[in-house]
């Protein structure tokens, strides 16, 4: 046994033999071809003619390419151009709202001394804790006064007052910046909305990013809101409207399922999209997130 | 003990006599708390409309009728009592959302943790399937109900037709009420990817000089992995667990589109049932009253997860110290 290991010694700790590299590679491809089949399924339904779905005779492997599925989600068949707006308009104010707002009110709680700080602070990690069923209805009660029902208020105006676990993300990394930046932001004359502007935001890329992409991910698939608050089909998201063009609970006829997988690609490649373009910053955020932990 | 009271006392002494010499109303200190109070105060709006009111109200509703027409009527513990000794829906709903929970978290948890082993190794070619990985944890949840519609389907199903080339006869998963929840569940082990990533980033900080020096003791890859790498990874795998635990116990969307909570109730689950309760039969009280029971089982469980964590949870600066 400690004959063995000494062999191994001399290389990389962790490369391990060529059989147990064999082996990972085995389990990785067969575990890769599990997860990545549904994509490839998703895909051929999408390019599955009419005649297809009438018959479910989908295949895994696409044989057939109605490219044109995607024009005839945009102008005959759903209104998914006007569902696509309808998500930017959620995730815009989504994205500019929770990162700005929860930036300048962590900045407050990391930089800022008031009486009353830290009872407010937590205030804010007990919200953290509360599932949005116990505040949902109250809120929809609310906003029925309001006449706020199938319109688009109650899904954008929430995100303009920050959320607590953004804000929560946000004063942890603030806390890490030097604090005599501060003190010379104050000798140049800065105010605290100036070194907030000038000197904390522009360190802060990295978790803006993140917060920004977590939005963005989150605003862009929310079910739940919308699902709640809108009747109009002209009204809803592209989530919401891909579940009603699939109609799960009606069984009078097929349910254009070409075209569903179309929404479904819509909905899947901007978040693809976002990931990889901001990757490096998401990484730095969970590496801190990953070796706190919970503490 | 008594020399360092002195020092401290001498030390301030000279501050608070100065105070008075400069001593304007407006001063510094007022001035900082007062743009705290400016900058925090969307929070603070935001936490007193959307959540703080609602959660009284919320409180106040469970204890009610209401119905959204006419004003809430006031029953006590009405709804509380009803849930558990008159709603054998409840029951049935409780059961199945445990049952689901406690297949989906230790399923993903080791899933991950066997997964981000893997995918650590100093191998050619492991960014392709770590993004693999990663990329199911990806698709917004009304993209992959959409799409776990048909991998589940009983006949045009890719999973029936895959099992079918095995020769095994795939039960109709989404429509049978005994393998709809583990349906529901293959769907979420699918989005294993996001536990994996938070595991590679803390496998990054482990010290490589912990495994080398266990390596030169003599320990194989199997005792290098179970006692350096699982115990420096296990408050990362906590912070899973309590995610993992929070957001299963509140599944809706997929359990909402893809069976409605059926068949016969058999995946009904909570936040499903208050859904169906407060926004389909206009039930607010007790719709109310369901979800403080969810915010109390959400709590309960958290609590139990953290009390055992001391445990089983490592964590490296408790040791330095």
């Amino acid at each position: 046994m400690s004959l063995l290991a000494q062999d191994r010694r001399s290389r990389p700790v962790g490369s391990g033999s060529r059989l147990d590299a064999a082996a990972t590679y085995a389990i990785l491809t067969v575990v890769s071809a599990v997860l990545a089949a549904p994509f490839l399924f998703m895909v051929s339904i999408a390019l599955s003619s009419d005649a297809t779905v009438q018959k479910a005779a989908f295949t895994l492997i696409p044989r057939e390419f109605h490219v044109e599925n995607f024009v005839r989600v945009m102008t005959s068949d759903a209104q998914m151009a006007r569902w696509i707006l309808n998500s930017l308009i959620i995730v815009a104010f989504a994205c500019v709202g929770q990162t700005f707002v929860s930036a300048m009110v962590a900045f407050a709680f990391a930089r800022l001394r008031a009486p009353g700080r830290g009872l407010l602070f937590g205030i804010l990690l007990a919200t953290m804790m509360v599932p949005i069923e116990v505040t949902i209805i109250p809120q929809f009660i609310l906003f029925r006064h309001l006449g706020w029902i199938d319109t688009l208020l109650p899904l954008v105006v929430p995100s303009l007052f920050g959320s607590a676990y953004n804000i929560f993300l946000m004063r942890q990394f603030t806390a890490r910046i030097p604090r005599e930046l501060d003190e010379a932001a104050q000798v140049d004359g800065l105010g605290y909305f100036g070194l907030l502007v000038r000197i904390i935001l522009p360190l802060m890329k990295p978790v803006l990013v993140a917060v920004g992409v977590f939005s963005f991910a989150w605003a862009w698939g929310w079910f739940f809101g919308p699902l709640i608050y809108l009747n109009t089909e002209s009204k809803f998201p592209l989530a919401l409207g891909v579940q009603f063009l699939s109609g799960t609970t009606t069984n009078a006829q097929t349910p254009p399922y070409n075209l569903v997988m179309v929404g479904a690609l819509f909905l899947t490649v901007p978040m693809l999209l976002v990931y990889f373009f901001s990757q490096k910053y998401i990484y730095q955020v969970n590496l801190g997130a990953g070796s706190a932990g919970i503490r | 003990m008594g020399e360092g009271v002195d020092v401290r006392v001498r030390s301030v002494a000279p501050m608070v006599e100065k105070r008075p010499t400069a001593k304007p109303w407006w001063t510094q200190r007022r001035r900082e708390a007062l743009w705290f109070y400016i900058m925090a105060s969307p929070w603070i709006a935001g936490f007193l409309l959307f959540m703080g009111g609602p959660l009284v109200a919320s409180l106040y509703l469970s204890f009610t009728d209401y119905d959204l027409l006419t004003p809430p009527e006031w029953v006590g513990l009405d709804n509380y009592v009803r849930m558990f000794t008159d709603d054998p829906r409840f029951w049935k709903v409780l059961r199945n959302t445990t049952v689901y929970t406690l297949l989906v978290v230790p399923i993903t948890t080791v899933l991950s943790v066997w997964l981000a082993a893997l995918l650590h190794k100093p191998l050619k070619g492991m960014r392709v399937f770590r993004t693999i990985v990663y990329v199911p944890a990806l698709v917004p949840i009304v993209a992959s109900a959409m799409l776990f519609s048909w991998v589940l389907a009983p006949d045009a199903g890719l999973l029936n037709r895959t099992l079918a080339l095995v020769g095994i006869d795939g039960p109709a998963w989404l429509l049978d009420e005994t393998w709809v929840i583990p349906g529901l569940v293959m769907m979420s082990v699918w989005g294993v990817g996001t536990g994996v990533v938070l595991l590679l980033a803390g496998m990054q900080g482990i010290p490589p000089e912990l495994l080398e020096a266990a390596t030169i003791d003599g320990a194989n890859p199997r005792q290098r992995f179970f006692q350096i790498t699982l115990p420096m990874l296990s408050p990362v795998i906590l912070f899973n667990v309590i995610m993992g635990l929070i957001g299963t116990f509140q599944v809706f969307s997929q359990v909402y589109i893809l069976t409605g909570g059926g068949p016969n109730d058999a995946s009904m689950m909570l936040v499903p049932y208050i859904f169906e309760e407060a926004f389909r039969n206009f039930r607010m009280g007790y719709a109310s009253a369901l979800s403080w029971l969810l915010f109390l089982i959400i709590m309960t469980c958290t609590a139990i997860v953290f009390k055992t964590s001391s445990r089983w949870v490592f964590y490296e600066s408790e040791v330095r110290r």
